[in-house]
């Protein structure tokens, strides 16, 4: 590895020798460009509009809204815990973190075909810059949670300790998934329809309008022992326990911290593998 | 002589004839190689070479025989099937030029943009930042957004930002056919210039009087492998005897100009 006039370090090597460390060192010398790219998706995202904050929150707050007027006002909630607007709002902003991600994944290379195709910039940042932008606007939508927590004079558990614990592992699942959806998205031109369709069953299958405890509760035996295997289960339980230390359920997390390990892998196996043909197609 | 800037080892790259569809889908769940499909085609392979320092290499081949395939080899931006490409320095890529370039972003916010992709710290960008706009000539519309521009001016303005960046290696496929005359006079003397400064440059192209101005040594790509390597005198004839061209009449400059025009298909994605 030489460097460049500028003192940058530059040069690769493509083909037979490459390993997975050289990759994550290539990425690693790129973090700049990465930093770069996020800034500008925040850029357009905050500051395109005066209202550009409230848009990124709008979604999962209304949703919030939805649910909660569905399961309160018409039916007799029975599900998750009270405050249950809170309750909603504590799941529903890491699940837009995680769908936007993956949905954003899916267009990661496609959508930036021209560089992709120019530059010799690791074709992992590309997907890495959608799971950091979603990550952003999710540490930036927290405020909007500690409000809804102070009107309910609700104050935060040891259990916050857990946050940054569930947010690794959701980085971890995430980058795992999106190795996978992006190379493929470029191959397979109707992943995107599929994926769509996947993304809101997994919704409903997820602990996120309800808790675990409704599933070990309700149902328990086989689909207890099956949901538990869900990795945003455990990760739900992780960013829960802050207001609601009830919630925890060792199991879940457990499985989720071992899956998510293992998809990160997976993800990493398939994005080396389908690279070469990604390129090609793109 | 010191290490090579590049080296390359019996490469090769395989493609897909047809569509591709079924493959891929295969291909996410086994490993893919099961056998050789008859609908592959590799546009060469066992391709070998070393490009020292300050070289400048003229690529020539027929369409389809692989001129941009092995640019983009070397650009980092394809993969290869088969053996290796080592690249010892940084690469400034004059490949499908408006990459990264943002539609609604004005000229002004492109420059810093792009050039931060291409790897410029944001002190080197403000250093060049009014090279680049000088050279593009482009002052007027530098609040203008990207999309608002002509197809000549973004890649004038492309050009700007990417042949200032001061790489060691310069990858030039064909671009040189692309805005007016004048404008075109303008980046053959800042070739010209970085050659003189000791820039390695890879040219691709049709044009012989271009080859021959800018370039020592030449690659003749053919019948899916490297057919020659040599001098770009050398090259150019043995591409003329191959295809039965003769070059003993008429203007090189008119030859030139006509290829440009009737290459613009071959010329890459801008």
């Amino acid at each position: 590895m030489t460097t460049s006039i500028m003192g940058r370090s530059a040069g690769f090597t493509t083909g037979d020798t490459q390993t997975t460390a050289d990759r994550a060192r290539r990425v690693w010398e790129y973090r700049r460009i990465l930093r770069l790219i996020v800034g500008r998706d925040l850029k357009v995202r905050y500051a395109g509009s005066a209202l550009g904050y409230l848009w990124t929150v709008l979604e999962p707050l209304a949703m919030s809204a939805v649910y909660w007027f569905v399961f309160t006002q018409i039916l007799h909630r029975q599900i998750g815990f009270p405050p249950f607007i809170l309750f909603l709002v504590s799941g529903q902003l890491p699940w837009f973190w995680m769908s936007g991600s993956i949905t954003g994944a899916l267009n990661a290379l496609r959508g930036e075909s021209q560089m992709v195709r120019s530059t010799s910039v690791p074709r992992e940042i590309w997907v890495l810059r959608v799971i950091m932008s979603r990550g952003m606007e999710y540490i930036f939508s927290l405020p909007v949670l500690a409000l809804i927590a102070l009107y309910y004079l609700k104050p935060p558990t040891i259990g916050i300790l857990y946050t940054p614990v569930a947010i690794a592992m959701s980085f971890l699942l995430l980058m795992g998934m999106g190795m996978i959806v992006a190379p493929a998205a470029v191959l397979l031109p109707d992943l995107r329809s599929i994926v769509k369709v996947a993304m809101r069953v997994l919704y409903f299958l997820s602990p996120i309008l309800y808790s675990v405890t409704d599933v070990v509760q309700k149902r328990g035996g086989m689909v207890a022992s099956i949901s538990s295997w869900n990795p945003i289960a455990g990760i739900m339980v992780l960013f829960r326990v802050t207001f609601f230390p009830q919630e925890m359920a060792w199991t879940y997390v457990w499985h989720a911290a071992i899956e998510v390990v293992i998809i990160f892998f997976i993800g990493l196996f398939t994005f080396k593998r389908l690279e070469a043909s990604m390129l090609k197609e793109i | 002589m010191s290490e090579p800037i590049i080296s390359v080892r019996d490469l090769g790259i395989r493609f897909n004839r047809g569509r591709k569809r079924k493959r891929s889908a295969r291909e996410l769940i086994t490993k893919g190689r099961t056998g050789t499909p008859v609908d592959q085609f590799w546009p060469f392979r066992h391709v070998n070479f070393d490009i020292h320092r300050g070289e400048s290499i003229g690529v020539m081949g027929r369409n389809g025989a692989g001129k941009s395939t092995l640019l983009s080899l070397l650009a980092g931006t394809l993969i290869p099937d088969e053996g290796s490409v080592t690249v010892r320095a940084g690469v400034a890529p004059l490949i499908a030029l408006t990459g990264g370039f943002e539609g609604q972003l004005t000229a002004r916010d492109n420059i810093r943009l792009v050039a931060g992709l291409h790897g410029m710290t944001k002190d080197e960008i403000d250093d060049a930042f009014e090279e680049i706009v000088d050279f593009a000539e482009i002052r007027p519309f530098l609040d203008t957004p990207f999309k608002h521009f002509s197809s000549g001016m973004r890649v004038r303005l492309a050009f700007s930002v990417v042949v200032r960046l001061r790489e060691p290696i310069l990858l030039v496929d064909e671009v040189l056919a692309v805005g007016d005359r004048r404008f075109r006079r303008k980046c053959f003397q800042r070739i010209e210039t970085l050659l003189g400064d000791g820039q390695t440059l890879f040219l691709v192209s049709h044009s012989e009087a271009n080859l021959r101005r800018f370039c020592e040594r030449g690659l003749y790509l053919a019948g899916g492998e490297l057919r020659l390597d040599a001098s770009i005198e050398d090259v150019i004839k043995q591409y003329e005897v191959d295809n039965g061209l003769d070059n003993t009449s008429g203007d090189d400059d008119v030859e030139a100009a006509h290829d440009d025009l009737g290459d613009a298909d071959d010329s890459g994605d801008f």
